[in-house]
C-alpha cells in the first residue's frame, strides 16, 4: 500500500513537473513572433516604398548642399556652412549615404529578389524595378565617386555587411546595360503584370516608364562625354532611337502628400531660413526670363533680392540675409511636387548632344528652345510671356560652340529647377553656369579653397564599419575630401 | 583538502556536562531601549543542544534545566548574553541592540537573510533611517555618496527626473547597466529616461515610485556571485528593497511623518553683464521695421559697453542701454516639496499589517513644473497554522506630472534661452511681449532655435499620468524542522498616459504649426518563484539546499497619436490636426528558469555557497534559447580560525567569489519582417524593411566575474575595514553593432564586443568616539571603477554611443580604450603639443582627439553621524575625481558673448597662447575677441576649452535630527517624536568646472554625463522633517 502510494506520488510529481515543462516551452514560442510585423507581403508595398524614398531622398540630398554648391539658394545659420566651402557635415553625409542605400536600395533590392524567385518571378516589375534602382545608385556615385554597387544593399538578400566598391566607370557603364534591358522589356510589356495601383509616379503607364528609362539613360550617356566619349557618343545615338521625355506629362515627379507637404515647404516655414541666392535672381532679371516669379519670391518690401553665397561669417553678420527673398510658391508649397527627371532637362542635353556630337547648331537651336518652351509650359507660365521669352535673344543660340555651350549649360540650370541635386553634377560636369572661384575678402573660401565641392565625403562611419573595402576606394579613386573629382567629372 | 580535514579535526567538540538537581526555567526576553518583546530569540542551555525560541511575546520555557548552567540568548542584530540559571527559575532579561554590527544580519538574493559574516561577496546594508527623513523622490538619491561601488548621478531634469545609477561600472556596451531593483522579491521595471541632445523631457525614472517611508532596508548586492541567484537580470548587481511589516504595538499604532523642504538654486552659469546686444562694439543696425537687424553676430552679446546710454532696445522702443539682473534668479522661482504620511499598523501573534498613506506635492523651479504623487501600501501576513504562513502587499501609485521641463537644445529650454539672451534685455520685456501683431512668438534672438521662455511657459504643455499597481503573495510551508517551501508571485502593472503639446505660432517647434500627441501605455512584469529549501547538518557542516523554479513574463502593449498643423487655437484633441498618425505595438517575453543553491557551513568561520541556474528566454532562437550560469562564494573567518579574539583585531574575513551569468536581450530581435507604414493620404500600401538586420543566429551573451575581498574588524569594531577588488569580463555581448550603411541596414545585431570591468572598492567604518552620551560614526568610502573596451565586432573600430553633431562631438566605444571616451576637434598642433597660429594670429582645426571618459578615475563619500543624547547631525559629503564632460552650453554662451568668460580681451583683443605656423616665434598677434569665439567655437568646431574636468566634491546632505526624551511624552499617547532639520546637495566644497554641474547632463543612460546642453541650473533643497508615532 505504501508502495504504491509512493509510485502514485512520484508519478504525480513527474507528471506535474512535464507539463509544467511542457507549458513553459510552448509558453516561449508564443512570445517568439513579433506581432507589430508581418514575415512576407507584396513586392508592390516595396515598390512604392523605393520609389517614394527616391523621390524624397533626391530632394533631402540636394537640399543639404548641392542647391548651396550650385548657387540656387542660400541656407541660414550653421545651416550654410556649405555654402562656405566646409567639410564637417559628417552626420549630414551619413544621412544621405545611409537614407539611399536604406531607404532606395535595400527596398529596390527586396522587390529584385521576389520578382526573379520561382513562384512570383514577374518580368515586368523587375524591368521596373530596375529603372528605379539605377537611378538610386546614380544619385549615390554621382555624389560620393566610388560605392558599393554589385553589394550594396544586400544585407538582407545576400548577408553582405562590408560591401566591396565598384569604380564609377564600372557602375555607369553597367547602369546604361542595365536601362536597356528594362527598356527592351518593358516596351512590350503587358501592364497587368506591372504596378497598377501602386506606381507612384507614373499610375502604371509603361510607356512612361519607357520614356523615363531612356531618358535616365541620356542623361548618364551625356555624363561620359569627357569621360569616355566614344561610348557617350554610341549611348546617346541608342537613346535617340527611342521614345522620350518630350512633354511635362512625361515627368517624373511626385507630390508629397504625407506629413507636412513639400520638403522646401518645410524648410520655408520652418528652421533654418533659406534665401534665393543673387546669381539665381540676376540671371532671372537680367533676362527678363517669366520665371522669377515661379522660382523666387518677392521680400518684404516687395523686390527681388538675392543672397551673396559664400559670405564669411562677419560679412554675413552685416548682410541683412533675413530680407532677402524666400523660394518662390510654386516651388515650395505643401502641393509642390518634387521631380526626379523632366522634358526640359531631356531636350537640354538634347541641344548639348546635337552641338557636341553632330556638330549641328541650328539642330542644337531647335532642341535648346524647345527645352525652355518645355520649362515654361512646365511651370504653367502664361502663353503671352511664353511668347515674349521666346522671342528674347537668351532664347536663341549664338556665338562659338563654346559660347553656345554655356548658353545651354545655364538655361539647364535654370530649367532643371527645383532638382538641385542634378543640376550640381551638371555644373560639375560642364562648368556652367560659371561658378567663379572665390577671392574676395568678404568670402570665405572653406576647404577647397574657394572651389565649389566636387563631391561628398565617405561617412566616418563607413570608414570605420567598411575601412578595407572603403581605403581601397579611396587608394582608385584619390583623397576623402570635398574637391576631389569623381570619374566622369573631367572638367 | 588535507588542511580542510585538519580544520575539521580542530573543530571537533567533546561535550560533557554533569548532573545536578534540574529545574523547569521561563521568562521573557525584552528590547533594551523600547521595552518591546523580542520574538524568536534563541535561548540556549550553554554546552547542549537543549533549548528553546522565544515566542510572539518574548516568552520562552525550558524543561529540565541544571542550576549551573548557563543560558546563552542570542539574536541576530543583538549583544549575545549569558546568565548562569542559580536558584532562579523566572528569568527575564533585556537584549541590547549591536550598534558595532558585529553580527550584522543583511538582506541576500531572493530575500532570504543571512549573517553577513557568511557572504562570500560584497554587500551594503542601508538602514531605513537613510531614507525616511529626506525622502528624496528617488529613493536612490538618498544613497548617494554612501555605498562603495554605487555611483548615481541625478540630472537637472525637473520634478521627477531620472537618475543614472551604476553599480560598480559599465560592463556592457548597449545594455542600461543599471542594477535590478528587487521589491519585496519581486523584481520590478525600471529603466533610465532623459532628452537627446535636440530636446525632449526626462520621463522619469521607475523608481521614484518607491515610497521612502515605506523602507525599511536596502541591500546593496554588488557582483554577479551576489545576484546570480536572478539570473540575467542580476547581471548588473541588485538593489534589494524591503518594505516595512506591522509592528506590534499597544493597539493599532499610527505614525505620522510629514516633511517640508524648498529648492531653489544653488549653481547657474557665471553670465556677464558689462557688455550689450550687438558686435564689434556697435549696437546691432536698425532695420527697415525700426528694430534693430537681429542676424547674427548682432543679436548676440559683443556691442557696446552698457553704461546707461540711449539707444533703441530689441521691441524697437527708445531705451537705456543699462545692465540686468541674473536672469536665471529672476524667471525662476523658488520650488516646493510637501510629503506627508500616515501609516498604521498593528501585529498580533499570528497577524500583522500596516497600511500607509503618502502624499507628495512638489513644485519645481520652472513655474509650471508640478509633482503630484499618491502613495497607498497595505501589507500584511498571517501565520495561519504554526507550519503555514502567508504574506502580502499591494501597492497603488498615482502620479502626475506637469510640464516636464524641456531640455538641451529643445526649442523651449529656458534655461538655454536665458543664458543667450543679451544682458540689456530686461525680462519684464520678453515677459510683456511674446507675440507680434500678427500672433507669432517674438523673442530678441533671430536664431529660431529658441522660444521666448514665457511664451513657451504659456503655450507649450506637457502632462503625463502614470497609475501603478504592484502586488505580491507569498506563502511559507514548513513541512518540518529540514524542509522548508515557500512559493511568491508578484505583479508590476503600469499604466501611462501621456499628453503634449504646443501652440501654433513658433517657427521653432513644428514650424509654427502647433503640434500635439498623446498616447497611453500598458506594461506588465509577472514573475513567480517556487522555492523548497532543505536544512540538515552532516558531521559538523550546516548544510542548506534549495531547488527552486521561477516563470517571468513581461509584456504591453501602447497606442498613440500625434498631430500637426492646428486648426484652430487653445484646443488640444487630435480632431483639431490636419496631419495626424497613430501608433499601435505591443510586446511580450516569456523567460522560465530553474535554479538550485547550496549553502555549507562550517564551525561558524568557513561558509560555502554555490548557485546554479538555467534560463530559457522567448527572445532567442528556439533552438538556442537556454543558457546556465553559476556561481561560487567563500567567506572564511580567519580570526575565528586561529582563535584570534582580541579587543584591538576582533575580526578578519576573507572573501571569494566567482560568476558566470548569461543575459538574453529585447523582444523580436531575431527575426527579418516587413512593417507595414502608416500613410493616411495614399491610395496604394507602403512597407518597410527595419534598419537594424535580425541576428537569427543569436546566443546569449556572456559575462564572468570574480572577486576577492577582506574585512577586518578592530577595537571591538570601532574601525571597520571592507576592502574588495573585483573583476568582470562581458563577452558575446547582445548589440546592434553599427554596419556599412551601403549593406542597407545601420546596424546588424550580432553577439560581440568583449568590455572588462575592473574595480577596487573600499569601506572604512570608524567610531572615533563613543561615551554614553556622545557617539561619532564615520564612514568612508572609495571606489575606482574602470571599464577597457577589449573588442567590437570583426572590423569595427569605434561604436557612437552619442553624440553633437553640430559641434563635431562624439562619446565612443573604441578597443584599447576605456569606454565612453569623448572625441573632439582640437586646435592645430605642432609636434610639441603648441598650439598653430597664423601670422594674423588666428588659429585652425586640428586632429580629432581623445579628450578622456566621462568615467571618473575615483569616487566616493565620507558621511559623519554625531549623536548627542538626544541630538544626532549625519552629514554626507560625496565626490568624484577625474572623468570628462563637454559643456556645449559653455561653447554657445562663448560665442554668443553672454559667458562671464567672453570678457577676457573684448579690448584689446586676444593673443592666442601658441606659436606662429610659418616663423616658430611666439605669437603675439591679437585678434578681436568675437573673432576669437566665432571662429573657434562657431567655425572650426575646437572644442577643447569646453571639455572640462568633472572633479568635484559636494556636501550631498545634512540632517540634524532632535528626538524628544520618552518621559517627556510619558502622559500623552505619543510613543516618540523626533524633528529634524534636512538640507541636501547644498554646495560644492570643490567644483573644477566652475559654474556648471558635471551631473547636469540631459540624460541618465549609460553615457548621458558626457554633455551639458544648457542645463537647468542646479538645485538645493533644505527644509524640516517631523516623525511622530503614536
Amino acid at each position: 500500500m505504501k508502495n504504491i502510494k509512493y509510485i502514485l506520488r512520484n508519478t504525480l510529481t513527474i507528471f506535474i513537473l512535464g507539463i509544467l515543462f511542457i507549458s513553459c516551452e510552448s509558453s516561449l514560442d508564443d512570445a517568439y513572433d513579433n506581432p507589430n510585423a508581418v514575415t512576407e507581403i507584396d513586392d508592390a508595398a516595396l515598390f512604392t516604398n523605393a520609389v517614394r524614398s527616391l523621390v524624397l531622398q533626391t530632394a533631402g540630398a540636394s537640399s543639404e548642399f548641392a542647391g548651396q554648391y550650385a548657387h540656387y539658394y542660400v541656407e541660414g545659420s550653421t545651416a550654410r556652412r556649405p555654402d562656405q566651402y566646409f567639410d564637417n557635415f559628417d552626420g549630414t553625409y551619413s544621412r544621405m549615404y545611409n537614407g539611399f542605400y536604406g531607404g532606395v536600395i535595400k527596398h529596390i533590392e527586396d522587390v529584385m529578389v521576389i520578382t526573379t524567385t520561382e513562384g512570383t518571378r514577374n518580368e515586368v516589375r523587375y524591368a521596373m524595378a530596375n529603372v528605379i534602382s539605377v537611378m538610386g545608385f546614380a544619385v549615390i556615385t554621382d555624389a560620393f565617386g566610388e560605392i558599393p554597387y554589385t553589394e550594396g544593399g544586400k544585407g538582407k538578400t545576400e548577408g553582405i555587411i562590408t560591401p566591396k566598391y565598384d569604380t564609377q566607370e564600372f557602375i555607369y557603364k553597367d547602369m546604361i546595360e542595365r536601362l536597356g534591358e528594362s527598356i527592351s522589356t518593358l516596351k512590350i510589356a503587358d501592364p497587368a503584370k506591372g504596378y497598377p495601383g501602386s506606381d507612384p509616379l507614373f499610375n502604371n503607364d509603361l510607356d512612361k516608364w519607357v520614356r523615363l528609362a531612356n531618358s535616365v539613360r541620356l542623361r548618364l550617356g551625356m555624363r561620359l562625354r569627357l569621360a569616355d566619349n566614344t561610348l557617350s557618343k554610341q549611348v546617346v545615338a541608342q537613346c535617340l532611337n527611342e521614345p522620350l521625355m518630350e512633354d511635362p506629362t512625361h515627368d517624373a515627379s511626385m507630390i508629397q502628400t504625407e506629413g507636412s507637404g513639400n520638403s522646401w515647404y518645410l524648410r520655408k516655414i520652418g528652421y533654418p531660413l533659406v534665401k534665393m541666392s543673387e546669381m539665381m535672381i540676376d540671371q532671372l532679371v537680367n533676362t527678363s526670363d517669366p520665371r522669377l516669379s515661379v522660382f523666387v519670391a518677392k521680400n518684404k518690401e516687395d523686390e527681388y533680392a538675392g543672397q551673396l553665397n559664400g559670405l564669411n561669417d562677419i560679412a554675413f553678420g552685416v548682410s541683412k540675409y533675413e530680407s532677402k527673398s524666400n523660394m518662390g510658391d510654386a516651388i515650395s508649397s505643401a502641393e509642390s511636387l518634387h521631380y526626379i527627371m523632366t522634358a526640359a532637362e531631356v531636350w537640354f542635353l538634347r541641344a548639348e548632344a546635337a552641338l557636341a556630337y553632330d556638330g549641328d547648331s541650328a539642330k542644337a537651336n531647335e532642341l535648346y528652345r524647345m527645352g525652355i518652351k518645355t520649362s515654361l509650359d512646365q511651370w504653367e507660365v502664361d502663353g503671352v510671356d511664353i511668347v515674349n521669352f521666346l522671342a528674347s535673344e537668351t532664347t536663341t543660340l549664338t556665338g562659338t560652340t563654346n559660347e553656345m555651350e554655356e548658353q545651354i549649360g545655364i538655361q539647364m540650370w535654370v530649367g532643371i529647377t527645383p532638382n538641385y541635386f542634378e543640376s550640381w553634377s551638371h555644373v560639375r560636369r560642364t562648368g556652367y553656369p560659371i561658378i567663379a572661384e572665390r577671392t574676395a575678402a568678404k568670402l570665405d573660401r572653406g576647404v577647397t579653397k574657394g572651389i565649389m565641392p566636387k563631391r561628398f565625403l565617405y561617412p566616418n562611419a563607413e570608414l570605420s564599419a567598411n575601412g578595407t573595402n572603403v581605403d581601397e576606394a579611396i587608394e582608385r579613386q584619390g583623397v576623402n575630401k570635398i574637391d576631389t573629382p569623381v570619374w566622369w567629372d573631367k572638367n | 583538502m588535507n588542511k580542510l580535514l585538519l580544520l575539521l579535526g580542530v573543530m571537533i567538540f567533546t561535550l560533557s556536562g554533569s548532573v545536578y538537581a534540574q529545574k523547569m526555567v521561563s521568562g521573557q526576553v525584552l528590547e533594551e531601549d523600547s521595552n518591546q518583546p523580542i520574538p524568536e530569540v534563541s535561548v540556549l542551555v550553554k554546552g547542549t543542544s537543549k533549548g528553546a525560541i522565544t515566542d510572539f511575546d518574548g516568552n520562552f520555557a525550558i524543561k529540565d534545566v541544571d542550576a549551573n548552567s548557563i543560558l546563552v540568548f542570542s539574536y541576530m542584530g543583538f549583544i549575545t548574553q549569558e546568565i548562569t540559571v542559580g536558584d532562579q527559575s523566572v528569568i527575564s532579561i533585556a537584549l541590547m541592540a549591536d550598534e558595532n554590527k558585529l553580527d550584522e544580519v543583511v538582506v541576500t538574493a531572493l530575500n532570504i537573510e543571512r549573517d553577513k559574516a557568511s557572504l562570500g561577496y560584497s554587500v551594503a546594508q542601508i538602514d531605513a533611517a537613510e531614507v525616511n527623513i529626506v525622502k528624496d523622490n528617488n529613493v536612490m538619491n538618498s544613497l548617494t555618496g554612501k555605498v562603495s561601488g554605487l555611483q548615481i548621478t541625478q540630472a537637472n531634469t525637473g520634478v521627477d527626473g531620472s537618475s543614472r545609477i551604476l553599480l560598480r561600472g559599465i560592463t556592457t556596451i548597449s545594455g542600461s547597466n543599471r542594477p535590478l531593483v528587487v521589491i519585496d522579491g519581486i523584481p520590478v521595471g525600471g529603466g533610465s529616461s532623459g532628452a537627446s541632445q535636440w530636446g525632449g523631457t526626462d520621463g522619469g525614472d521607475a523608481l521614484s515610485d518607491i515610497n521612502p517611508d515605506d523602507v525599511a532596508s536596502i541591500s546593496v548586492l554588488k557582483g554577479a556571485g551576489a545576484s546570480a541567484a536572478y539570473g540575467s537580470l542580476g547581471m548588473n548587481g541588485v538593489i534589494i528593497i524591503t518594505t516595512k511589516t506591522g509592528e506590534r504595538k499597544g493597539g493599532i499604532g499610527v505614525s505620522l511623518s510629514s516633511s517640508f523642504t524648498v529648492t531653489d538654486i544653488m549653481l547657474s552659469p557665471d553670465l556677464q553683464n558689462e557688455y550689450g546686444t550687438g558686435a564689434f562694439d556697435q549696437h546691432a543696425p536698425i532695420g527697415p521695421d525700426g528694430r534693430p537687424v537681429r542676424d547674427y553676430p548682432f543679436s548676440w552679446s559683443w556691442g557696446p559697453k552698457m553704461e546707461g546710454q540711449e539707444y533703441t532696445n530689441w521691441l524697437g522702443e527708445k531705451d537705456t542701454f543699462s545692465p540686468q539682473p541674473d536672469p536665471f534668479k529672476e524667471f525662476y522661482q523658488m520650488g516646493t516639496n510637501s510629503t506627508n504620511t500616515i501609516a498604521f499598523q498593528g501585529a498580533s501573534e499570528k497577524n500583522s499589517f500596516r497600511l500607509s498613506i503618502t502624499d507628495q506635492n512638489s513644485q519645481g523651479i520652472v513655474p509650471n513644473n508640478t509633482l503630484k504623487k499618491q502613495t497607498y501600501n497595505l501589507r500584511a501576513s498571517s501565520n495561519l497554522t504554526d507550519r503555514f504562513s502567508v504574506d502580502g502587499r499591494v501597492s497603488y501609485i498615482r502620479a502626475k506630472v506637469k510640464n516636464r521641463p524641456e531640455l538641451a537644445e529643445g526649442p523651449s529650454n529656458t534655461s538655454l534661452q536665458l543664458s543667450l539672451m543679451a544682458p540689456d534685455v530686461r525680462l519684464e520685456d520678453l515677459k510683456n511681449n511674446t507675440v507680434d501683431a500678427n500672433g507669432n512668438e517674438l523673442n530678441p534672438l533671430n536664431d529660431p532655435t529658441y522660444v521666448n521662455p514665457y511664451w513657451a511657459l504659456d503655450n507649450v504643455y506637457n502632462e503625463d499620468l502614470k497609475d501603478r499597481i504592484q502586488g505580491v503573495v507569498s506563502a511559507k510551508f514548513d513541512v518540518n524542522e529540514h524542509l522548508l517551501f515557500t512559493g511568491k508571485s508578484g505583479m508590476d502593472y503600469i499604466i501611462r498616459d501621456g499628453v503634449s503639446h504646443a501652440a501654433r505660432g513658433a517657427r521653432a517647434i513644428s514650424e509654427g504649426l502647433g503640434n500635439y500627441s498623446h498616447s497611453t501605455s500598458k506594461s506588465t512584469i509577472w514573475n513567480s518563484d517556487i522555492l523548497g529549501t532543505y536544512k540538515t547538518s552532516v558531521v559538523g557542516i550546516g548544510i542548506n539546499a534549495s531547488l527552486g523554479a521561477n516563470y517571468r513574463s513581461e509584456f504591453g502593449s501602447s497606442i498613440g497619436v500625434s498631430g500637426k498643423d492646428e486648426k484652430t487655437p487653445d484646443f488640444y484633441r487630435i480632431s483639431n490636426y490636419k496631419n495626424s498618425y497613430s501608433s499601435d505595438y505591443s510586446w511580450k517575453k516569456n523567460v522560465y528558469s530553474f535554479y538550485g543553491l547550496a549553502e555549507l557551513s562550517y564551525g561558524g568561520f568557513f561558509y560555502f555557497d554555490a548557485t546554479l541556474r538555467n534560463d530559457n528566454s522567448s527572445a532567442l532562437p528556439s533552438d538556442n534559447n537556454s543558457y546556465w550560469y553559476h556561481s561560487e562564494n567563500a567567506s572564511l573567518l580567519f580570526t575565528k580560525l586561529f582563535g584570534i579574539n582580541s579587543k584591538t583585531f576582533n575580526m578578519g574575513k576573507l572573501r571569494a567569489s566567482y560568476a558566470t551569468v548569461g543575459n538574453d536581450t529585447g523582444p523580436y530581435r531575431t527575426q527579418s519582417v516587413y512593417n507595414v507604414n502608416q500613410t493616411p493620404t495614399l491610395d496604394y500600401s507602403v512597407a518597410s524593411i527595419p534598419g537594424s538586420l535580425p541576428a537569427v543566429d543569436l546566443k546569449p551573451e556572456h559575462s564572468e566575474s570574480w572577486e576577492v575581498g577582506m574585512e577586518l574588524g578592530f577595537f571591538n569594531n570601532r574601525i571597520n575595514l571592507d576592502v574588495t577588488y573585483y573583476e568582470t569580463l562581458t563577452t558575446d555581448q547582445i548589440m546592434a553593432v553599427p554596419i556599412s550603411g551601403t549593406s542597407g541596414f545601420s546596424s546588424k545585431v550580432v553577439n560581440a564586443g568583449s568590455i572588462k570591468n575592473t574595480g577596487i572598492e573600499a569601506s572604512l567604518n570608524l567610531i572615533p568616539v563613543q561615551t554614553d552620551n556622545f557617539r561619532w560614526d564615520m564612514g568612508l568610502n572609495y571606489t575606482q571603477s574602470t571599464s577597457m573596451v577589449e573588442s567590437l565586432n570583426e572590423g569595427l573600430e569605434s561604436i557612437v554611443l552619442g553624440s553633437n553633431k553640430n559641434a563635431g562631438v562624439t562619446v565612443e566605444a573604441r578597443p584599447g580604450e576605456e569606454f565612453g571616451s569623448i572625441y573632439g576637434v582640437d586646435f592645430k598642433r605642432d609636434n610639441f603639443g603648441r598650439i598653430l597660429v597664423s601670422d594674423y594670429g588666428t588659429i585652425s582645426k586640428g586632429e580629432i582627439t581623445n579628450f578622456g571618459s566621462v568615467t571618473p578615475d575615483f569616487y566616493g563619500g565620507i558621511t559623519n553621524n554625531f549623536k548627542y543624547k538626544n541630538i544626532s547631525l549625519r552629514t554626507t559629503i560625496s565626490g568624484q575625481y577625474g572623468g570628462v564632460f563637454y559643456s556645449h552650453g559653455r561653447g554657445y554662451r562663448m560665442f554668443f558673448g553672454t559667458d562671464q568668460r567672453s570678457l577676457e580681451g573684448r579690448v584689446g583683443g586676444i593673443v592666442y597662447d601658441g606659436i606662429n605656423e610659418n616663423t616658430g616665434a611666439p605669437n603675439t598677434v591679437a585678434i578681436p575677441a568675437l573673432n576669437k569665439q566665432l571662429s573657434e567655437v562657431f567655425s572650426n568646431q575646437i572644442v577643447t576649452n569646453m571639455m572640462l574636468d568633472a572633479t568635484n566634491v559636494r556636501i550631498k546632505e545634512i540632517v540634524l535630527t532632535y528626538n524628544f526624551p520618552k518621559r517627556m511624552m510619558q502622559n500623552s499617547p505619543i510613543q516618540s517624536l523626533s524633528v529634524s532639520a534636512i538640507g541636501t546637495n547644498l554646495f560644492f566644497i570643490y567644483n573644477a568646472a566652475g559654474d556648471i554641474d558635471p551631473e547636469a547632463g540631459y540624460s541618465s543612460g549609460t553615457s548621458g554625463t558626457y554633455m551639458e546642453v544648457g542645463s537647468l541650473p542646479s538645485t538645493r533643497s533644505y527644509g524640516l522633517n517631523f516623525n511622530i508615532n503614536f
